[in-house]
């Protein structure tokens, strides 16, 4: 039997789906050089950027048919036409932005090798994780996972390096590390493994009395949660990782407990402690006000989202055509502002089709998690799933100024390590998730 | 949750969306967060939707979670949507002043004017008086003679926008307006900039300069038309500025531009306003033409009907000297002489024959208080600054000699002197006669117009004929010209406490009357034969310009 699930297969359904953002590198770059008089300078040197990238989404494709992968057929195009939409953008925007800054030439070629490393990892883990019973590692390590994920953020505090006011890095070497991208992975998985396990005690009645009260004692670990989510937001100032953590931590704990009590008890509180920290803190007042008008400081800090809100609505429905916006104007528009240059040079209709990618990415995760039979790989599949679609909620409910903005990454698109290798990751684990043996 | 709560919560949270879609200003203004937040409460309720009790528990707060993230997903869009699309040209023009005083806009809105080749600007023999270049992503506006640019106005698109014709034709400019509907539509799909549309003009640079040389640095316009049909051929003001160094094509260059801009606006003698078109100036004499033409149309007064003018007059207790009588020891003058030689008693006994009620009525025939047609705007002439001013007696013999409260431009004061020589028609001036194609077809040609016919034909050329008598035999000799017919009018503006304005309005003609001029120099004091010189000078390089050409 087991030899039989190493059987090579025919992967068609996802084959197919990748041609479509195989194409897409292709085709949207020629699309910049083809439109006259565009915006970039661009070289013919840029292709096989795209070239490499198309190989390799569908070079994979293959290896898991090779190798006789059977599962998600979904996931990967999807991911891979989030990626491929990001690398494009990068490559339209590093001529503009090495113009400015020496510092960004490459950033194309960069992002190609963290996509690389990326779909390297999520390789890695769909190949190896079955053979070396990945699940159960991470099952029985849960407490080793919530204190690596303390650690880093614990680290972060101490060693990290502040940009703009907020400590999101750490350099280790040469390299720039963002703990907060891993500590999102390991958070999910020592959640499910705890709260699997406890599920049952959670989900019932503490009865004193006449009340019946949560069964306190098993919270207590929920409580360290919610602090550490504070403590990220007031010690780091990185209210985007502290909404992302405490996203996660309340969908699982719904999830496994059934009860919209902890989710109303987790909001009202959470809320409350940021209202506590607004009027605590000089930094998120600032923050506030950038969201709500910065217009009242329209050249310092109000800037950035006065910059991203032209980029939007400059796009309109049909977006200025790539290479022919000025999405540059905004700062870090490779990173956190990658969404207002592709709402700018996409439209309406592209920003809407990113954020449907997304949600079907989230959907598909959902689904695994529904056919999963073991209830760790099932809360594991939902944090990890929610993880995307929550941060994807938060910097794009950022940029729009929907909700104060936080200095986190858009999954898959924007450019940096990091984000692109613990995104690929979970697709990876998502992956092989789903190939585990399902429910009836 | 029951069916008719949640339909009910889901078409309630719909109709706050789209509601608030359309109002407030700014993408994310308190109330707009507020009706967002209303509605996905409601879309919560309305996706509440009822599960089988057979399903597992985990399976269904799975789905619940599923559909909480859904309609926070459409709430992002719901908002996307309000950016983009919405209120996306309020967004993308929203300015406001930084802390350091600095205008804050859209630098794309410069930038996307930069990548137009915006249309160029021509003399009426072709050569460009506004320019483009090609820089290195953007076109560059240039104005290749500091003597004709300012006539075509600034064109600033990253600091100041624009004005004078760069303005008016902004649309054609810039190829909004006027270009197959099709190749536009397809611009804008394919975001490629417009193609700009050229302006042919009726300017004449060469008289153009002559006017600035004549001028020499004094403040003052100089205007010259076509009788026939309303053409500009001179359109000078001085002081002129340079609107070239108000072109930018980068922030790096605003600097030095705005310099320039705040030094324009701090000279005391506003180099951005054009005098031609915008100057406002008291007529003085030359406005004796127009109570003389109402008067003759009314049929009170005859070229050569008498007037006693014994050196003053007594008009309810105030009484008006005359200094202007070649003779002193003649009483009787015509109405002819009376404005050959600029007495002031004579139009004032015309103005009171006339009363403030022809004098307003005649007025606005002549487009004193009325918006001139033109290509640029025109400030507005007054006969008065109210019809009440003119009821007392002074003040209508006053308006009768073209002082009391009367206001008009030198573009003004062309256009009527024209009117003399046009059978009393008022054209409709006009400085482009055609709207081309960069390729040089044709798009739009203007037509000559009567804008109005204040006066009889017969009151016009009685009129044309006391004008050329004024030159011939009365206080213009300085407008005679061998070889030519030339009549004429001077003005001296009191302007109460500084030096007066001296004004000139002729016309030249061999013999039948061509151009119009008027001329007015600030504070030129009383050296009106100097006016009147540099008025002769260019009527007669516009008629050598026209038998060379």
């Amino acid at each position: 039997m087991i030899g039989a699930r190493y059987r090579p297969t025919w992967r068609l359904t996802e084959f197919q789906l990748l041609i479509p953002p195989g194409l897409l590198a292709i085709v949207g770059l020629l699309t910049i050089f083809l439109v006259p008089k565009g915006l970039v300078a661009w070289t013919w040197g840029d292709i096989w950027v795209s070239l490499a990238f198309a190989g390799l989404a569908l070079g994979i494709s293959v290896s898991f048919g090779i190798r006789g992968f059977r599962g998600d057929q979904v996931l990967l195009p999807l991911a891979a036409t989030l990626a491929v939409i990001g690398l494009l953008m990068i490559q339209r925007l590093h001529p503009d932005l090495a113009r400015i800054d020496d510092g960004y030439s490459m950033l194309a070629q960069r992002q190609l090798l963290y996509l690389g490393a990326g779909t390297a990892i999520m390789w890695l883990i769909v190949m190896f994780a079955g053979p070396m019973h990945l699940i159960s590692i991470l099952r029985r390590y849960k407490y080793t996972w919530l204190l690596l994920s303390l650690g880093l953020q614990a680290a972060t505090y101490f060693f990290g390096t502040e940009i703009n006011g907020a400590r999101l890095w750490i350099q280790v070497g040469p390299v720039q590390i963002q703990p907060s991208e891993i500590v999102k992975v390991t958070l999910a998985v020592f959640l499910a493994g705890y709260l699997a396990e406890k599920r049952e005690l959670i989900g019932a009645s503490w009865r004193v009395g006449p009340l019946s009260l949560p069964p306190l004692p098993y919270l207590v670990p929920m409580g360290v949660m919610w602090a550490a989510c504070l403590l990220t937001l007031v010690a780091l100032n990185d209210l985007g990782s502290a909404l992302l953590f405490f996203g996660i931590f309340l969908t699982m704990l719904y999830v496994a407990s059934g009860r919209a009590f902890y989710i109303f008890a987790g909001l009202v509180s959470f809320a409350a402690a940021c209202w506590l920290a607004y009027l605590a803190f000089a930094r998120i007042l600032i923050r506030v006000q950038n969201w709500i008008d910065p217009w009242q400081d329209p050249n310092d800090s109000g800037y950035q989202p006065i910059q991203s809100d032209f980029a939007l609505a400059s796009g309109g429905v049909i977006g200025t055509g790539f290479g022919q916006g000025r999405p540059t104007f905004i700062p870090e528009v490779q990173t956190d502002f990658i969404f207002s240059a592709i709402g700018e040079e996409l439209g309406l209709l592209g920003s809407l089709a990113v954020l449907a990618l997304f949600f079907l990415i989230v959907m598909r995760g959902f689904a695994i998690a529904l056919r999963a039979q073991d209830d760790f790989v099932r809360l594991l599949a939902v944090g990890l799933a929610a993880t995307i679609g929550i941060q994807t909620i938060i910097i794009v409910g950022g940029v729009t100024r929907l909700i104060p903005l936080t200095g986190i990454t858009v999954p898959f698109i924007s450019y940096g390590g990091s984000s692109l290798l613990t995104n690929f990751a979970i697709v990876g684990l998502l992956l092989h998730m789903s190939s585990l043996p399902r429910r009836i | 949750m029951h069916s008719a709560v949640r339909s009910t919560a889901g078409i309630v949270a719909i109709g706050l969306v789209v509601f608030g879609l359309w109002t407030g200003e700014d993408v994310s203004d308190a109330r707009w967060l507020v009706l967002l937040g209303a509605a996905w409460v409601l879309l919560l309720i309305a996706t509440r939707v009822p599960l089988p009790t057979s399903m597992p528990s985990f399976n269904r707060t799975l789905v619940r979670t599923a559909l909480v993230l859904a309609t926070v997903f459409a709430i992002v869009s719901a908002q996307l949507v309000r950016i983009q699309v919405v209120q996306s040209e309020a967004t993308a023009s929203r300015t406001g002043l930084g802390a350091d005083g600095e205008m804050v806009a859209n630098p794309r809105l410069g930038n996307r004017d930069l990548a137009v080749q915006r249309g160029r600007i021509f003399d009426r023999s072709g050569e460009a008086i506004a320019d483009t270049e090609r820089g290195d992503d953007v076109w560059l506006r240039t104005y290749p003679d500091p003597a004709t640019g300012y006539v075509a106005g600034y064109y600033s698109p990253l600091l100041y926008g624009t004005s004078g014709l760069e303005a008016s034709y902004d649309e054609e400019l810039t190829g909004q307006e006027g270009n197959n509907p099709i190749i536009r539509a397809r611009n804008d799909v394919l975001n490629r900039p417009q193609q700009g549309l050229d302006l042919h003009l009726t300017l004449d640079s060469e008289l153009q300069r002559t006017a600035h040389q004549l001028l020499d640095g004094r403040n003052g316009s100089m205007v010259v038309t076509d009788v026939k049909t309303g053409a500009v051929l001179v359109f000078a003001s001085n002081p002129i500025y340079d609107p070239e160094a108000l072109f930018t094509s980068n922030p790096g260059e605003n600097a030095e531009a705005s310099e320039y801009w705040k030094s324009l606006n701090a000279a005391p003698d506003s180099p951005l306003v054009p005098r031609a078109n915008l100057g406002r100036y008291t007529p003085g004499s030359t406005f004796k033409t127009v109570s003389a033409a109402i008067a003759i149309d009314q049929g009170f007064a005859a070229p050569e009907d008498v007037y006693e003018d014994d050196g003053d007059i007594e008009i309810e207790g105030r009484v008006l000297v005359e200094n202007n009588r070649p003779d002193d020891s003649r009483t009787e003058w015509t109405l002819a002489e009376g404005l050959a030689w600029s007495l002031n008693v004579v139009f004032a006994q015309i103005g009171l024959e006339i009363g403030a009620t022809l004098m307003w009525e005649y007025g606005e025939r002549f487009g004193f208080g009325a918006d001139i047609p033109f290509d640029l705007p025109v400030a507005s002439s007054q006969v008065a600054g109210s019809r009440g001013f003119l009821d007392s007696l002074n003040a209508v013999a006053d308006t009768g000699f073209g002082q009391g409260q009367v206001l008009t431009s030198p573009l003004h004061m062309a256009m009527l002197t024209a009117t003399y020589c046009n059978d009393g028609k008022m054209m409709q001036p006009y400085l482009v006669e055609r709207v081309a194609t960069q390729e040089g077809d044709t798009v739009r040609t203007t037509e000559p117009m009567v804008w109005r016919e204040p006066i009889k034909p017969e009151t016009a050329s009685d009129v044309e004929a006391m004008m050329v008598n004024a030159v011939q035999n009365g206080s213009v000799e300085a407008a005679q010209t061998p070889g030519y017919v030339v009549g004429g009018k001077t003005g001296t503006a009191e302007t109460g406490g500084a030096e007066p304005h001296s004004w000139f309005i002729g016309f030249i003609g061999d013999p039948e009357p061509r151009y119009a001029i008027a001329v007015v120099l600030e504070e030129g004091g009383t050296g009106l034969s100097a006016t009147v010189g540099i008025g002769r000078d260019l009527l007669v390089a516009a008629m050598e310009t026209e038998s060379s050409g």
